[in-house]
């Protein structure tokens, strides 16, 4: 059973620059295990490995006790993980209770999806695309290499900012935080559970087929809206903690139970 | 068509690096204004090649990988257009709807590769559990490459085989749709595995209540189209106010406690 304290509470030396600049690096690769299940964990795991191992020692307890609470669901916006990185650095360093570091952590990764979504997609890409591909339909080499240009100045300047900014910040705030820390768990959990009611709607996008109708037309599916929106990610979630809690289902067997439930479903056509 | 194996070896390579790309390293090599002058290179017809891919990527620019869905796989459709329009010498539209079912395709290996990525995540588990952080790392490695590996199989099959084996290969795909229908829908229904995870780590019995207002927070705002871009961050806002009166008034609590009789300069 994983431990909620670090064994050795001896706060760690600082991180230095050449550490910092590696996980920036292994940022790139957040979404390399991508998965319908964890999505980022592992990438966000790998990506702060570096400073882990700096951190808690290899071979240590508390490495084992930092991976394993890294490794619960995680997912945020790629080109702005190094924010969240940051500031869950400067808490892991601080040997902070993992309770905390993994309220704070659900907390910044939630609303960076939606920041992120506006400056690269809606913004920096049509811009740098849509000179670029101008410049390509004429004939000029140069298109995709401004394309390159500019995407990538931006992303890179975004990534090692964001990842220096905030570990300073995290490591200035939390001296201010110690007097306190009981209370900043409990605010940051309530933050935390907050966070992961609004992602089971906002990113729970499980409806029933448009076919399955009534005799007159009205869908199912809009009579279970009539009800409560986002029922059954609500049903589904709250099934799943259940089981979990009480009949020891582990997340192997809820997956498995799902892949069932979803080729069933769509054979018989209800999704 | 008939290319040169040193150019086939070379597409696979590249399709091999982008099918990665698309979702890690620069993220921006995949994009078919990039990625179509450089198969337009190795195919011996530069210019073609930077017109279809920027003729492609104007046409992705409203179909971005917006909160995690899944647009048409623009990565191999921008390869496989630039393709026939090289090698079939085609017109640029007809190029395009030729490189559609590989598009589908790709989506499709897409939605395989996460699905069977997620039971592989007890495999991790495990190895944090041992610290085995070398083991994460492979694993990390190891996802990325069978991504590449499937795009470029399929690029390739496609440079040899030509519009038939697209049209094949999502037939085969076709003939029996509640399998993929059926994986996307158990798909988009792992991650609440996640979610109750994290509840049953996170939720003491008096946040019950929280978790509740931050879905029904989340669930108003979802119907309000205007805000599909800023909703989590107007949602961190009231999460922020709720923890930082509960921070305040815990504070006020231990200070008034600690003060003994309830001293007077600090009441809540």
């Amino acid at each position: 059973m994983a431990s909620n304290v670090y064994t050795n509470l001896t706060p760690a030396a600082n991180l230095d620059k050449k550490t910092l600049n590696k996980m920036v690096w292994r940022s790139l690769n957040l979404q390399g295990s991508f998965n319908y299940e964890r999505m980022q964990a592992n990438g966000w795991l790998y990506g702060i490995l570096p400073g882990l191992l700096a951190i808690h020692g290899e071979g240590s307890e508390d490495l084992k006790t930092s991976m394993a609470h890294n490794l619960e669901f995680f997912n945020t916006h790629p080109f702005l993980v190094t924010f969240v990185m940051g500031i869950v650095l400067s808490l892991e360093q601080q040997k902070a209770d993992v309770g905390t570091i993994r309220a704070v952590r659900v907390a910044a990764m939630g609303p960076l999806g939606g920041i992120g979504d506006a400056i690269f997609w809606f913004t920096l890409v049509p811009i740098a695309a849509g000179i670029g591909s101008n410049m390509a339909i004429d004939g000029s080499i140069a298109g995709p290499i401004v394309f390159l240009a500019l995407f990538n100045i931006v992303q890179f300047a975004v990534r090692f900012f964001l990842m220096h900014w905030s570990y300073n910040l995290g490591t200035k705030a939390i001296e201010l935080l110690t007097a306190n820390a009981k209370e900043f768990t409990r605010a940051a959990s309530l933050l935390g559970v907050f966070v992961v009611g609004a992602l089971t709607s906002n990113y729970g996008g499980t409806a029933l087929s448009a076919d399955l109708t009534l005799e007159n037309g009205t869908t199912i599916q809009s009579i279970l809206d009539g009800v409560l929106p986002k029922m059954i990610p609500l049903a589904l979630t709250l099934g799943l903690y259940f089981l979990m809690k009480t009949k020891g289902w582990t997340p192997v067997k809820c997956i498995a139970a799902l892949l069932v439930l979803g080729l069933v479903g769509a054979f018989f056509g209800i999704f | 068509m008939d290319f040169s194996i040193l150019q086939i070896v070379l597409v696979f390579l590249w399709v091999f690096i982008i099918g990665i790309d698309q979702f890690d390293l620069l993220e921006s090599l995949y994009q078919p204004i990039v990625s179509g002058a450089v198969i337009g290179a190795i195919l011996g017809d530069l210019p073609t090649g930077l017109v279809v891919g920027g003729t492609y990527q104007l046409m992705t620019i409203g179909n971005m990988p917006v909160g995690g869905a899944q647009p048409p796989n623009a990565v191999i459709g921008g390869v496989m257009a630039v393709v026939f329009a090289i090698g079939s010498d085609m017109e640029i539209d007809a190029a395009m709807g030729l490189a559609v079912p590989f598009a589908v395709v790709g989506q499709y290996m897409v939605t395989l590769l996460f699905t069977a990525m997620s039971p592989m995540m007890s495999v991790a588990d495990k190895m944090a559990e041992k610290g085995d952080h070398k083991g994460i790392v492979r694993l990390n490695y190891l996802a990325m490459g069978i991504l590449g590996l499937a795009f470029a199989t399929v690029c390739t099959l496609g440079l040899i085989g030509g519009k038939a084996m697209g049209e094949g290969l999502q037939a085969a795909f076709d003939a029996v749709p509640w399998l993929m229908t059926g994986l996307s829908a158990a798909g988009g229904m792992m991650r609440f595995v996640g979610f109750a995870t994290l509840l049953r780590i996170m939720l003491s019995n008096d946040h019950w209540g929280i978790y509740f207002a931050g879905f029904t927070m989340a669930t108003i705002i979802g119907y309000i189209p205007a805000l599909s871009g800023s909703a989590l961050v107007l949602i961190a806002f009231v999460g922020i106010a709720l923890a930082l009166s509960d921070f305040q008034t815990g504070v006020a609590i231990k200070n008034v406690t600690a003060n003994g009789n309830g001293g007077d300069d600090d009441g809540i």
